[in-house]
């Protein structure tokens, strides 16, 4: 696969500044994505996966703020790029994002077509008539009727709202859609329908996506490559064959993560886990970060912050014990 | 148990500390409960509270008299009040008639007169009182002669303010004549001749004669059989206390002091009544659900739907209510504030898992209520408390207002209704006017910042409707 | 869908009026009776005093007797209990309050409703003015609160609004009136027209000049209230999703701000905005007094200071009719500005 990079991120650091201290919610994470492929980010829940998400959008929530690195798209970096310049050509033109309270996304008192249609006329100069054009086509491509333009957000269920944001998200036809758990709120069979249709539009359209979440069994379905988020930081990153094949991830953190997702089709025994509780950010342990949870740890792990490091073509790990055993 | 709470109180103290309108609030209340328990040494008639009615209690005050700080603002200054005792004596006793004379020296540096100068003393007998003021000038001016026959040791009491204005229309005829009786006698002020310049028409200008001027009583006791003990002399100065006087001569101070505990009173009590009140009907509703449920918001419906103040004063014009009553009235009205935000809470709690479990091992419904719901409301029920002290307080002084007051207590509202039937607005006693509402105010501030710190605290996302 | 809604609210409220008005009767059906008798017993001495005169054939005891009993029955004063109190909610429901027992309206009518009639135009100026002056300023002042949430002047203007949290209005009139009125001379002391009354447009000019220091007054205790309540509001709407969402959309923050968020907060705050003044009538009622409009609140004092009780009980009838043709209002106001108000809700 030699394909072009739509989106590249290197070092990227995204602190929370609170009266009790510096969280360091993103912290020097580098990665990047190609054009039609999606890179699935997952970790529990506060590892700085949204954060990341949000970042990508240069719109922490305050009291965040990004202190370094560069988000470069297809090559240009949208760092030194002031906040008008990113909300005009930027946001939503480059980089969409789809997200995790998609029930909540829509403003309640606008009829769906005013908030598109003011989202699409502020990016791209075009008529009424147009406009309405783009959004039947794109609507059409989420498999909703136009009737619905006429409504109001509460007036449509749950996975009808989650297809009209992802209609949203698509009718700019940006370089990368940022899916942020698009499921998590919808029940089991809209969840599957949407997974479905992300997966088609994909293929459709040759979009570009990065999916967050926390489902690694979502995951292992739509995504090209994972990326594993520990405390801040990734951990690991490989190819979906090889953080979900035979031969099992690579990070002693993966290996539990997986580990702790139940499998249908096996014979559960006993639930695993994984013990202890994700690190407290303000004082995130030394060495490694997963070291105080991590089955294996050594002493090396407790002094010295492991880096990303190639243990196959296209798979990175973070782990004293994988650069070991290469 | 009683060390989790005491761990929870800490936890609490340490958030609202760093809310500063908090501490500040929790200082002006510490401020008002010390002046609650000091109120007999901070006010200077400590009677106040009972005897707000008694005009005998504030007889020796001036009326209307600004606070005596007002001098430290004026180019000319106002007299301030002292008690002259231990006069010159001068008994001669000619076995007819006793004559006992005595002459206090009273220092006048002030510019301005003051309200009044009374003779005190305790006597028996048959009595004839002669008082005169020699003014720093040698002139002497009579003022009074009062006759008294007491059988037993009785209170003399001599004001010569109104008196004294013979002898000054008097004084100023001796040196200015044509001037002074094209004015009515009626229409002059005695002090303020008696304490001025001799000069041309000084019945209408004066200048402020200062120094010593000597009062000087003379008593006749055919018989010799009198007796008189401690005699004194009272000047009532034009400017009065901190806070000055009203027109009935009450110290505004006074007042104002003994005003606090009712005010803190009918505050918490009304509306620790009516949040008790409110959060256990709202929790009531909320866990009993259905058919009940309905039928208790049907009736605060009801209750919220009625305008409380209006409904108040007609009912304190027809029943004339004691403050008690009174109290219990509004806590009828006020029991509603909690309800809505009550019972969205409490539906959320209902929903919690160990409420089930409780029901599913047999607790009773009052058990559940009182031991699992409500003391998970407590936090909110202080914030509220807090909060709806301030309206309790300005209802009170509301209704007051209007004059329905109790007349057996001395509140701030009654004290700013007779400011007002008074006409004091329009005479611009702002000593009078000022301060009770600033107190009824201050007190609100305080109420309003310690409960929005709770607030900020317990509720960072609960909104009320 | 909405006049659906809008019809079962003001049903609602017919109702709740007619059970509060109930409860109002039982309440002081006492003494409302006792203060008709004393009223019959004076028509009929004087009914007694002109017949005697005109007719010396007839027995005055017996003539008294019957006159009595014609207006005991006309006023229902024989019946039970219960059925006076029905009764007397009938008759306040129809805005049937009797006749004063000694104030009388400029024009000399002596009936309840005539007094009362006269004075609620006045009240409703007052207010209105007050109240769209209040919100407009506190939505305005509530939004730069809620810009710069934690800022300077965030922090002090919520620091006023807990100030004035229990502030009497009427006290802050008194020492408007000593200030503006008596030092500075600026404004009339109160009343509502100079004596002489000016004509014409000069009448209207008068009006409005005696209109400033009272609401004035009313505004500068009640904004603050309303802007807190704003920045609230608006705070919390600014933490949803969607108006990240519209951020990420690369929507203008003015349009963010004035669009999506005032939108949105729109019915909470005028809800609020009104509750608030709904619930300050009460303290509005002295307020009134101190500036001598001859409002409802006037009326209340007066009628106090006279004892009179009909026109207390009336006004007391019409004061809670308004307040509940506000909340009304309100509800409407709400269903009609948020799409997801739920019909039979």
């Amino acid at each position: 696969m030699n394909m072009e990079k739509v989106l590249e991120v290197k070092n990227l650091k995204m602190y929370y500044f609170t009266s009790k201290g510096v969280v360091k919610a993103v912290d020097d994470i580098s990665f990047e994505l190609k054009k039609g492929e999606t890179l699935g980010l997952v970790g529990e829940s506060g590892c700085g996966k949204t954060t990341t998400g949000f970042s990508l959008l240069k719109m922490p929530s305050p009291p965040g703020k990004i202190v370094g690195g560069e988000i470069l798209i297809n090559g240009e970096d949208i760092m030194p790029l002031s906040e008008n310049e990113m909300r005009k050509s930027v946001r939503w033109q480059k980089i969409a994002m789809v997200f995790q309270g998609a029930m909540n996304c829509l403003t309640p008192v606008y009829t769906i077509e005013r908030q598109m249609m003011e989202t699409l006329q502020l990016h791209k100069p075009m008529s009424k008539e147009e406009a309405r054009e783009t959004m039947k086509k794109y609507l059409g491509y989420v498999g909703l009727s136009e009737d619905i333009l006429k409504r109001y957000p509460h007036e449509l269920s749950g996975g009808m709202k989650q297809r009209v944001t992802i209609a949203m998200a698509l009718f700019l036809e940006p370089e990368v859609i940022i899916c942020d758990e698009p499921t998590t709120a919808l029940d089991v069979v809209v969840q599957a329908q949407i997974i479905n249709l992300l997966k088609d539009l994909k293929e459709k359209l040759k979009l570009s996506f990065i999916f967050i979440t926390h489902d690694l069994a979502t995951e292992a379905e739509v995504s090209d490559r994972i990326a594993v988020m520990y405390a801040g930081k990734i951990v690991e990153v490989g190819t979906n064959q090889q953080i979900y094949g035979e031969q099992g991830p690579a990070h002693p953190y993966t290996q539990k993560l997986l580990g702790a997702t139940p499998k249908l089709h096996e014979n559960v025994k006993e639930l695993a886990f994984i013990p202890g509780t994700p690190p407290d950010l303000l004082e995130p342990p030394t060495g490694c970060r997963f070291h105080p949870r991590c089955p294996v740890a050594m002493e090396k792990c407790k002094k010295e912050e492991p880096i990303l490091n190639e243990i196959e073509p296209n798979h990175f790990a973070a782990c004293w014990r994988c650069l070991n055993e290469q | 148990m009683f060390k989790d709470l005491k761990y929870k109180l800490n936890e609490f103290w340490s958030e609202f500390r760093k809310v500063k309108s908090g501490v500040v609030g929790l200082v002006f209340l510490i401020i008002f409960i010390l002046m609650i328990i000091f109120e007999p040494l901070i006010s200077p008639f400590p009677e106040a509270g009972k005897r707000w009615r008694d005009i005998t209690y504030w007889e020796d005050n001036s009326k209307s008299a600004p606070p005596v700080w007002t001098n430290l603002f004026t180019s000319k200054k106002y007299a301030r009040s002292e008690t002259l005792t231990a006069p010159i004596e001068n008994v001669t006793d000619n076995g007819r008639v006793k004559i006992t004379e005595y002459e206090f020296d009273y220092d006048y540096k002030a510019d301005r007169p003051p309200g009044d100068i009374i003779f005190r003393t305790e006597a028996t007998g048959n009595l004839l009182f002669i008082t005169e003021i020699i003014r720093p000038d040698g002139e002497t001016v009579s003022i009074t002669r009062n006759n008294y026959n007491f059988s037993k040791p009785s209170n003399v009491r001599i004001a010569l303010s109104n008196d004294s204005k013979n002898g000054a229309y008097e004084l100023a005829t001796k040196f200015d004549k044509e001037n002074t009786l094209s004015i009515p006698k009626q229409s002059i002020d005695g002090f303020n001749i008696l304490f001025s310049k001799v000069q041309e028409n000084m019945a209408s200008t004066h200048d402020p004669l200062k120094g010593t001027y000597k009062i000087k009583i003379r008593i006749l006791n055919p018989g010799s059989t009198g007796v008189l003990e401690n005699p004194r002399v009272i000047v009532s100065g034009s400017v009065s206390g901190i806070l000055g006087t009203d027109n009935s001569k009450r110290d505004i101070w006074s007042g104002i002091v003994a005003g606090v505990k009712w005010a803190m009173l009918i505050g918490l009590l009304t509306s620790a009544l009516s949040v008790a009140i409110g959060v256990i009907y709202g929790v009531i509703s909320a866990y009993l659900g259905g058919f009940a449920d309905s039928l208790l918001q049907r009736i605060y419906e009801i209750f919220v739907s009625m305008p409380v103040l209006p409904v108040l004063i007609v009912l304190g014009a027809v029943f004339k209510p004691s403050i008690w009553i009174m109290i219990i009235i509004m806590c009828v009205f006020f029991w509603t504030g909690p309800v809505k935000t009550v019972r969205s809470i409490g539906l959320q709690i209902k929903e919690e898992t160990y409420i089930e479990a409780s029901k599913a091992i047999g607790a009773s419904n009052t058990r559940i209520i009182f031991k699992h719901m409500i003391p998970l409301l407590i936090p909110y029920s202080f914030a509220s408390m807090a909060l709806s002290v301030p309206s309790a307080i300005v209802y009170e002084a509301t209704i007051s207002m209007l004059g329905l007051g109790d007349p057996s207590i001395t509140s701030w509202g009654q004290i700013l209704q007779d400011a007002n039937s008074a006409g004091a607005v329009i005479q611009g006693l702002w000593w009078w006017v000022v301060p009770p509402g600033l107190m009824i105010s201050l007190v609100g501030m305080t109420f309003a910042f310690i409960g929005f710190a709770m607030d900020k605290i317990l509720l960072p996302k609960l909104k009320t409707r | 869908m909405y006049w659906k809604y809008a019809l079962k609210r003001i049903l609602i409220a017919i109702i709740v009026f007619i059970v509060i008005i109930f409860i109002f009767s039982l309440l002081f059906n006492k003494v409302a009776e006792t203060t008709l008798k004393g009223q019959i017993d004076e028509i009929v001495k004087a009914e007694v005093l002109s017949m005697s005169k005109n007719n010396r054939n007839i027995d005055i005891g017996e003539y008294r007797k019957s006159r009595l009993e014609f207006y005991y029955k006309k006023y229902h004063m024989n019946d039970s209990y219960v059925e006076k109190v029905f009764w007397r909610t009938y008759d306040t429901v129809t805005f049937n309050f009797g006749r004063a027992t000694n104030m009388k309206s400029s024009r000399g009518s002596d009936k309840v409703v005539d007094i009362i009639a006269e004075a609620l135009p006045r009240t409703l100026i007052l207010f209105t003015v007050a109240i769209i002056i209040e919100i407009i300023l506190g939505i305005w002042i509530g939004l730069k609160k809620a810009q710069k949430a934690g800022g300077a002047m965030d922090k002090s203007t919520s620091v006023a609004t807990m100030i004035v949290f229990g502030m009497p209005s009427w006290w802050l009139g008194m020492i408007m009136i000593m200030f503006f009125a008596y030092v500075l001379k600026l404004f009339p002391s109160g009343g509502m027209h100079s004596v002489p009354t000016p004509e014409g447009f000069a009448y209207f000019l008068d009006y409005v000049y005696h209109l400033i220091l009272p609401v004035f007054t009313l505004v500068l205790l009640g904004f603050w209230g309303n802007a807190f309540l704003t920045r609230n509001i608006v705070l919390g709407t600014l933490q949803e999703d969607f108006i990240m969402s519209a951020r990420a959309r690369g929507i203008p923050e003015k349009n963010i701000l004035f669009g999506h968020t005032l939108r949105t907060s729109a019915p909470p705050i005028i809800t609020m905005a009104l509750l608030s003044l709904l619930g300050s009538i009460g303290g509005n009622l002295v307020f009134e007094g101190i500036f001598s409009w001859r409002g409802m609140g006037n009326l209340y004092w007066s009628a106090v200071q006279s004892n009179d009780i009909p026109v207390l009980i009336g006004n007391l009838a019409v004061t809670t009719g308004i307040y509940m043709i506000g909340l009304v209002i309100l509800d409407l106001i709400y269903g009609f500005l948020d799409p997801r108000i739920k019909v039979g809700g």
